[in-house]
């Protein structure tokens, strides 16, 4: 699995950005940026430099949940992979969140081992379906 | 009172009154005369008890209109202050935490690395396999190592002791929480005894819930219905591969 991946954390948790940070740094992904929500996310997901989108549901401004809607919208990021990192927990929303077009779903308080196996599954599908 | 009462109420009293005072029975006269007292008497204690209940819902009134604006205007700003407080202390205690760590893992990389490095030297060493001059790069390399290892494990129990005490916030935030909630506790029961429910609500719930919908509910707190929710990362990679992802 190649290690140059760009990765967007979007949270408005400053502490919970760096420990998502520090844990893909411990994968190896050193190439890490950060946002506080979908509105400071999405103009640098349009700037191209971004491989995979981690987020967040629950932020001001604009929610992870429209963040997707909007990457999904966006033609030149309509393919990019979205991690959700949330502790939104009802299964009305998960459904909601796959139906958006979601890759991968993982819920707070979280493992560096779950986060691992997620972002290890959402890059073999693609690179099986390239 | 109009004239006709005054008469049906007073006219035989007085009357009364005046036979005794012609006839010069002073017994009767007496008897009379506090009859007419006691009549005025037991209207002016009915008026004063009258006015002592109104005096008193007026006061149980004020005390709990007074209690409101005092919450409204202290005691819920200054509940916003300590919550502010709260998320600044837990985010400041989880940065240290996290400073302590991330300085941490390079010591404790390194005393690996040369460790590692040491332990070749020392494999040639028992196998006496080694040259003069790798034996006194051995003793050379013993030495500085012995000396970092001491330093870095000192300076890791230091950052170890560190991370302990900055735990102490969850006990200072934890009092601060407990405090809110009892104001909770408070608002809710002074309000309650506000009967003033005029419109139905029903309208704006549902509004309200739709935009709570996609704004998200924040963490599930045990003990606080939060409707359908999975319990754990489990139910969500069944119900997510039920859903083809």
């Amino acid at each position: 699995m190649s290690k140059d991946l760009r990765f967007l954390v979007v949270d408005d948790f400053s502490t919970m950005r760096r420990i998502i940070k520090n844990l893909l740094h411990d994968l190896g992904y050193q190439n890490v940026a950060e946002a506080d929500d979908g509105n400071t996310a999405l103009p640098l997901l349009q700037v191209g430099n971004i491989d995979f989108l981690i987020t967040d549901w629950n932020m001001p401004g604009m929610p992870g949940l429209e963040l997707l809607k909007a990457v999904r919208a966006d033609p030149k990021l309509a393919k990019m992979p979205v991690l959700m990192l949330t502790a939104e927990a009802k299964r009305e929303q998960i459904v909601e969140a796959a139906q958006a077009g979601v890759n991968g779903y993982v819920i707070k308080p979280f493992t560096a081992v779950t986060l691992k196996e997620k972002l290890d599954k959402i890059l073999e599908t693609r690179a099986a379906a390239k | 009172m109009t004239a006709a009462e005054l008469k049906s109420r007073y006219g035989n009293l007085v009357l009364n009154l005046s036979a005794a005072l012609e006839a010069g029975d002073e017994a009767a006269f007496t008897v009379h005369l506090n009859s007419i007292v006691r009549d005025r008497d037991d209207g002016m204690w009915t008026q004063l008890r009258k006015l002592t209940t109104d005096l008193g819902s007026a006061l149980e009134r004020f005390q709990l209109d007074s209690r409101l604006v005092d919450l409204a205007e202290k005691e819920v700003p200054d509940a916003r202050h300590r919550l502010d407080h709260v998320l600044k202390m837990t985010d400041e205690a989880a940065h240290k935490t996290m400073d302590l760590v991330e300085q941490s893992g390079p010591l404790a990389d390194r005393i690996s690395s040369d460790a590692e490095q040491l332990s070749e030297l020392w494999q040639q060493f028992r196998n006496r396999q080694i040259s003069p001059e790798d034996f006194r790069q051995l003793l050379d390399k013993m030495q500085v190592f012995l000396d970092d290892v001491r330093a870095s494990s000192e300076a890791l129990r230091k950052n170890l002791a560190e991370v302990l005490m900055t735990q102490g916030y969850q006990d200072l935030s934890g009092q601060i929480i407990r405090g809110v909630i009892k104001l909770v506790d408070e608002v809710e029961s002074t309000l309650g005894q506000l009967v003033c429910l005029a419109t139905d609500p029903s309208s704006k719930a549902e509004n309200a819930d739709k935009y709570r919908e996609s704004r998200g509910h924040g963490p599930a707190v045990p003990g606080v219905d939060h409707g359908n929710v999975v319990n754990g990362q489990q139910d969500i990679d069944a119900l997510l591969s039920g859903l083809g992802i």
